[in-house]
This record gives structure tokens, sequence and C-alpha cells, in this order.
């Protein structure tokens, strides 16, 4: 037994605020087998805690997340990728539950992409609510450059952010798309200088950390729902979600403080 | 009567039977079972009651039978007590029955939601039939209702794999008729079967029985089965009242005569 495992995951809590920051800087925040488990682990803490009300991902040093450990992987090193089937394996049961877990948790997950999102990294930025970048970032789906497939879910979420021709130009050609051009596409919310990226995505959080904790992961559920559905149920389903979410006492309350504050006009 | 593992609230003229053993997951013993089938049998009689939802409520269906209770008998064991024959009197209930899934529907629980007329879907639910792992088989309709909806090769997926599907792939399948936000399950169940309430009793049972035949019967029976119902109808005042309720441009009101 190794006396401590390098804590190439780190979690902190900031109130109300789930900050999981990758840890391996010297590494580009690059993610091998021990990051996959400590990251899967941060990520399933961070949904269950509920005093946790709004999670932010991040990379530590130059890089949001420069994928996977391609050198651990080629020295057969990674813990489970020795086969081709080990690859899937890993695709499968390690980071298939993670990045549902962030596209479907009730609370809102922000990607604080303090630098560039590549191969499996740009999936976790993807994956993410809503994206906060430095101009320095950029999104690189690098899968084709060392002969490999788009995974972690990019073939769906980038045609979707991006549409099909911009998501097909970067699967195919595999050069980057630059933090601008991700802003202009509406891929990145928000472009700000790296010296206040963090306090701009604090204060972003803390916002939605204020805001109705129900009402917001309604939202999420409902929007999950209609990206699988027709215009007519996820008019249906909105419909019933209001009525639970009408019955709430966060509902309650928020008309309660509209009318006060009309009163006092 | 009082039940012990169940609770069945009457509001006419629809009732619900809620399976309630929350610390087990709603497992499905054979007293559980019993209980069922004993309040159905009073609501059917129970002319103010026209129709049924049954649900495990907010958070689970059924998660199965009660293993710790069947992994050590024997085969004359379980034959002698027809665990699984004792649910006739659930899929004969002549009123419409909807069920209300949240959370697991597994093994019994599974099979006792697709004993019903319609399910209604939370977006928790999971439908399957893990059995296989344990070494045996559906017991109590399985293997032969999931191919009548879903077809051969999900049904055989669902039995070899005991995977379970998601409320979406349900409905895909056309397994459940529609998914709602699992907080609404219950209650939207509740608005369908009051919304059946009010159709003619009669009719509705007679609409059950032969879309039940469909799966009995080859089509000639099934279709001399539906003729000879249509013509029933006729005898009924249900029929008279719909009808120039619907010539007149009003609503029919109908009592099951």
């Amino acid at each position: 037994m190794a006396a401590e495992v390098e804590r190439q995951v780190r979690v902190e809590t900031e109130g109300a605020v789930g900050w999981i920051r990758l840890n391996r800087p010297e590494k580009m925040n690059a993610i091998g087998a021990i990051t996959r488990r400590q990251l899967g682990d941060a990520i399933k803490q961070a949904e269950r805690d509920e005093s946790v009300r709004v999670v932010v991902l991040t990379g530590s040093g130059r890089a949001f997340c420069s994928g996977a450990d391609v050198t651990e992987m080629a020295q057969g090193g990674d813990g489970g990728m020795r086969t081709p089937e080990d690859v899937g394996n890993v695709l499968r049961n390690e980071y298939m539950p993670m990045l549902i877990r962030l596209r479907t948790m009730p609370k809102p997950v922000i990607a604080a992409m303090n630098g560039p999102a590549v191969g499996i990294g740009a999936s976790y930025a993807l994956a993410c609510d809503i994206r906060i970048a430095t101009p320095e970032a950029y999104i690189l789906e690098a899968f084709v450059n060392i002969g490999l497939a788009p995974d972690g879910g990019v073939s769906w979420l980038l045609p979707r952010l991006a549409g099909t021709g911009v998501a097909y130009e970067m699967f195919f050609s595999g050069k980057p798309l630059s933090a601008t051009d991700a802003h202009r596409l509406g891929v990145i919310n928000r472009l700000v200088a790296a010296d206040k990226l963090e306090a701009e995505v604090r204060e972003l959080a803390g916002h939605l950390a204020a805001q109705p904790r129900q009402a917001m992961a309604a939202a999420k559920r409902a929007v999950n729902h209609a990206l699988e559905s027709s215009y007519e149920e996820a008019l249906e389903f909105e419909s019933y979600l209001q009525e639970a979410q009408a019955a709430s006492s966060e509902f309650a309350e928020g008309v309660q403080t509209f009318l006060s504050k009309r009163v006092k006009k | 009567m009082a039940y012990e593992h169940i609770l069945v609230e009457i509001e006419a003229p629809i009732a619900t039977v809620t399976l309630n053993r929350p610390k087990v997951l709603n497992a499905l013993s054979p007293d559980l079972i019993r209980e069922v089938n004993v309040a159905l049998g009073e609501l059917d009689a129970d002319e103010t009651v026209r129709a049924v939802v049954l649900t495990g409520g907010p958070k689970v269906f059924a998660a199965g039978a009660d293993i710790s209770d069947m992994a050590d008998r024997t085969a004359v064991d379980q034959l002698r007590r027809d665990q699984t024959g004792r649910w006739a009197g659930i899929a004969a209930f002549a009123k419409p029955l909807v069920a209300a899934v949240n959370g697991y529907a597994l093994g019994g629980g599974c099979e006792l939601a697709l004993m019903c007329d319609l399910i209604i879907a939370g977006d928790t639910a999971r439908l399957g039939q893990p059995e296989i792992n344990l070494g045996i088989i559906p017991g109590a309709g399985g293997t032969q209702r999931w191919p009548r909806t879903v077809g051969k090769y999900v049904a055989m997926e669902v039995m070899l794999t005991g995977a379970p599907v998601t409320a979406e792939r349900a409905y895909e399948l056309g397994l459940v008729n529609k998914v709602v936000p699992a907080e609404m399950t219950v209650e939207i169940a509740r608005r369908t079967a009051r919304h059946l309430a009010e159709k003619p009793p009669l009719a509705l049972r007679m609409a059950k029985e032969a879309v039940l035949k469909a799966f009995e019967s080859p089509l000639s029976e099934g279709l001399a089965g539906e003729r000879k119902s249509f013509y029933f109808l006729f005898s009924t005042e249900d029929q008279k009242e719909g009808m120039h309720a619907f010539l007149e441009k009003r609503k029919g009101v109908f009592k099951g005569r």
C-alpha cells in the first residue's frame, strides 16, 4: 500500500461553491488512471453534497486539461489501458458515468477554462453547463492527429454547441478552435483575462449559489429532456415541471419578494 | 379491510393502491401480493370506483421479490405456495388500472407494472428483469408480456442480460405511455384515472377485454369477440347517453348501465 496517493485532483469548497481542480500542472493536467479515479470521486461527491450548490471545474497552471495521458498509455502504465478493449472499457466504465453526472447533476456546473482543453479535456469542458475562458484557451479535438476518433461525448455535444460544420472541421483537421472563435460561436459564454478569470467565475458561481436551487435544477432537467424529445413532448414535460415548481416554497417566496419590491416603489 | 403492506385511498371515482414497504424498496412478498389482490377485488366490486392507480410512491415502484425469503426454498416449496400464480387476480382486474412508476420496477415489480393498462413513468424510472443474475427467470409474466410489447430482440436483451431500461428508452419502445418529472408521476396517473373515470364503464371494460384478448387469441377469434362486445354495448344505457350527448353537443354522463 502506498502511504499517500498523489493528489491529482484538488477539491475545495468556498461557501456553497465546490471547486474541482485538475492538479497536474507539470503534465498540463493530463488525465491518467489516478486522475480518473480522483476526478470521478470528486464529481460524485460534488453531486451528493447538498451544501454544494454550484460546481466549478478548472485546471491548475497553464492548461485546463491536455487530455488523456498518452505517455502513460503508451508505456502501459495506465492502470486499465493495455489493449484496445481496455481503451473502450475505460471510456464506458470510467469516463461515461462521470460525464453523464456532470450533465445531469441537479446543480449548475461551470467550466473555468484557464487554458487549452484538449481531447478528453475538451469533452469535460463541453459537458459543463457554462464555459468561461481566458483568451489564451482553445478547444482541440486532437484525436485524429494520433489516429483516433472523437470520444467523451463530443460527437454529440459539439454539433449541438457549434453546428456540424464546425464540429467536422475540428474532428477532421485536428486544429484548435480558439477561445475567441468559440466565444463568437456561443460555445464559450464569456472571455475573461487570465488574471481575472477566477474572480469572474467566483462571482458568477456565487450569484448562482444564491438563486433558487430547485428552479435551476428543473431548468437543467428540462433542457436535458428537451434535447432528446420533440417540441410537443418538451412543452408537456415543461408544464409538469412548472406545476411542481409552482407548488414549491421557492415560488411562494419568489412571488412575495417580487410583490414587496413593487409595493416599495 | 385493514392492510399491512399497502395503502388504499378511495377518492371516488378513483382509487389509489400504494405499495408500502419502503424499507425494503417495496419488495413483493407473498403477503403484499395477497393484499393487492384482495384490494383490487374490493375495488372491482365497488361501483363508486371507476379507475385505479397502482404505485410504489415517489421513490421506487418495486425492486423485485423478497430474495432473503426465497434463497433457500425448494421447487416444491415454490410450487406449493404458487407465488406467481397468485397474481392472476391483478391481471384480471376489469377496470382501468394505471401504473405510476418511479425509480426501480425490477423483476416482479416490473411484471406488476406490465399487468396494468397504462404506465405513467417518472423520469427516474428503470424497468427490467434482473432474475437471470440470480439463476432464475421471471415468473410472473415477464418473458411473455415483454415480447408482446417490445418484440423478440429487445425482450431477449432484457431477459438475458438482466440490465434495466431507462424511462426514456421504455417510452421509445412503447413500454410506457408517458415520461413525466418523477415528483408529478402519481398526480398525473391520478388525473389519467380521473379522465378515464368519466368514460362509460361498460365500454371501458369491453375495450380492455378486447385488447387483452388480442394477446391471447388468433385474429379471427379476437375480431369475433370484438364484434360481439360492440353489439352488446348497444344494449346499454351508456351507449344511448353517449350517442345522444354527442348529437346534442353536450358531455355524456355515464352510469355503467
